[in-house]
């Protein structure tokens, strides 16, 4: 394992690791307690859409998706804001819709046999320097927002009719989770792909829930068990030869129902 | 100057009339109980008063201006506290989301902005909970809390929506003894379906269902009757005659629910 570590493409890899764990803690704790898990799976697929047409037009994947994904999260914001009790069902159609279109452009790129299963499933071992970038940007970002705003984001978060009698614009919030969540999403499809991103934005946070007692602990908690599983992840992947997205998300899975067992026998 | 005064209100969501010719004024330290059936439109008259609903006809006006413009002054605990039990926030921190106004720091919390908040906390007898987690908390120590939260922004109106509907008697008793003495300097409304409980402490009482109902309860003994028990009221007679609009056993037409005293 240790000489692996000298190959560009592992360095790669476990940064990419590290990064996408982290923001996937901050924004998966938001995710799960404002309740968008179904909204975040629902733009990670729609995200898909964005990676077809990237492909057809000869974009960058990662624009494509970032692009599209925005619109979705843009869209699920809206929707929510105004036909509440419908929420379910537009999600659902985002979700079909979106893969559907990036199923179609990817039939109609000429010459090009996409690698589907790459983006269902993720390639962490096929990281590029600017991919890095970009990952390393995104968690910049989301770290300057939560660290600014932490108290109208936790006023949004804990009760938006309250925070909304405070004065607190809580559309503008809300649209800004959702945003930073598809983009999240989009970075995590190239680490565990998007079939099992949601696993990553819930597990750790599910765990980190029950330890902290304060929405910060939450992020960071969620943050250092996300790592903790990519990693090992990784590591079953690169020695038993597993796709990595599948092995992080059943690493996490192990440490779920690990703490679980702890939990109950004290 | 009146607290919250509503002039010919009506409201529908699409067709369907929740509101109907409402008109109320609440002066300064009142404690105002609205009651009546479930679906008589109690909830949305809150929300109107608190402006998250806008009238389809009339005006609120607190303290002679819209709702919006006073939010500061209004503080609110909304009707179900039990929600959101896993979030992951103290006690000091629900409060202090109620904090308004003054300089914020950068990150964080300010000093002065702690200590608002311990005090609102006191004023609840809730300080030594300050760092619980909230969903550690009993249902009456949460409501508590939630009282706290809307004291912590200095309000000149507490509004309460069922305050006491996840509560055990012993507890309930406490909520409406606490609001009593805050009431010495606040104006009270509560929304409850405790109607024997809360016309003990409440001075006004509108009785909501489509049409409002409004009468004038500080004198007790006058008003109701109590079967010869002065600390029980019947309810179901209560109901009946605070919901009337013209009672038989009443004297005046201004204050339908005052008994007609016997010769």
């Amino acid at each position: 394992m240790i000489e692996a570590l000298h190959f560009a493409f592992v360095q790669h890899a476990i940064i990419a690791g590290v990064l996408v764990s982290l923001a996937a803690g901050i924004i998966g704790s938001l995710i799960v307690v404002n309740r968008m898990v179904f909204l975040a799976g629902g733009i990670a697929h729609a995200s898909y859409g964005g990676i077809g047409m990237a492909v057809f037009f000869g974009l960058p994947i990662f624009f494509g998706a970032s692009v599209f994904a925005m619109f979705a999260a843009l869209l699920v914001a809206t929707l929510t804001l105004h036909k509440r009790h419908r929420i379910d069902t537009f999600i659902g159609l985002i979700w079909a819709v979106g893969m559907a279109i990036g199923v179609v452009f990817t039939d109609l790129t000429p010459g090009y046999n996409v690698d589907l299963m790459s983006y269902l499933f993720g390639s962490i071992l096929a990281v590029s320097t600017t991919d890095l970038y970009f990952m390393g940007a995104l968690l910049t970002l989301i770290v300057l927002v939560v660290f600014f705003w932490y108290r109208p984001i936790l006023a949004v978060s804990y009760d938006s009719e309250y925070a909304k009698l405070r004065g607190i614009p809580v559309r503008f919030f809300y649209t800004l989770i959702l945003v930073l969540s598809a983009l999240t999403v989009v970075i995590a499809i190239k680490v565990v792909g998007l079939i099992l991103v949601i696993a990553m934005l819930t597990i750790p946070v599910y765990i980190a829930e029950k330890l902290s007692g304060s929405l910060w602990q939450m992020m960071l908690y969620s943050g250092a068990f996300a790592t903790l599983f990519t990693l090992t992840g990784l590591w079953f992947s690169y020695t038993y030869n597993l796709t990595s997205g599948a092995s992080i998300i059943l690493v996490s899975a192990a440490g779920l129902g690990l703490f679980l067992l702890v939990k109950r026998g004290r | 100057m009146a607290v919250i005064e509503i002039e010919n209100l009506f409201f529908a969501y699409d067709e369907d009339i929740i509101l109907e010719n409402i008109n109320l004024k609440v002066e300064p330290l009142d404690f105002l109980a609205i009651i009546g059936p479930n679906g008589g439109g109690k909830s949305t008259l809150l929300k109107l008063i608190l402006g998250l609903l806008k009238p389809t006809k009339g005006t609120v006006r607190v303290f002679g201006e819209p709702p919006s413009k006073q939010l500061p002054h209004i503080g609110y605990v909304p009707q179900n506290t039990n929600v959101n039990t896993d979030f992951p926030i103290k006690v000091i921190e629900v409060v202090l989301i109620g904090h308004v106004g003054g300089k914020k720091p950068l990150f964080g919390y300010g000093k002065d902005e702690i200590a608002y908040a311990m005090g609102a906390l006191a004023q609840v007898d809730m300080e030594a909970y300050a760092h619980s987690r909230i969903g550690d908390l009993s249902g009456g120590q949460r409501q508590r809390v939630m009282i706290a939260r809307a004291l912590c922004a200095h309000p000149k109106i507490l509004i309460l929506d069922e305050p006491t509907s996840s509560i055990d008697i012993k507890g309930q008793k406490e909520i409406y003894a606490l609001l009593k003495t805050l009431n010495k300097t606040i104006t009270v409304i509560v929304v409850s379906h405790d109607i024997s409980v809360i016309l003990e402490y409440a001075n006004k009482a509108a009785h909501v269902n489509k049409r409002l109902v409004f009468h004038d309860i500080s004198d007790k003994h006058r008003t109701f009757h109590t079967h010869g028990n002065e600390e029980h009221f019947c309810e179901v007679e209560l109901l009946q005659m605070l919901g009337a609009e013209n009672c038989e056993t009443c004297t005046s037409d201004t204050t339908p629910a005052v008994r007609k005293e016997k010769p």
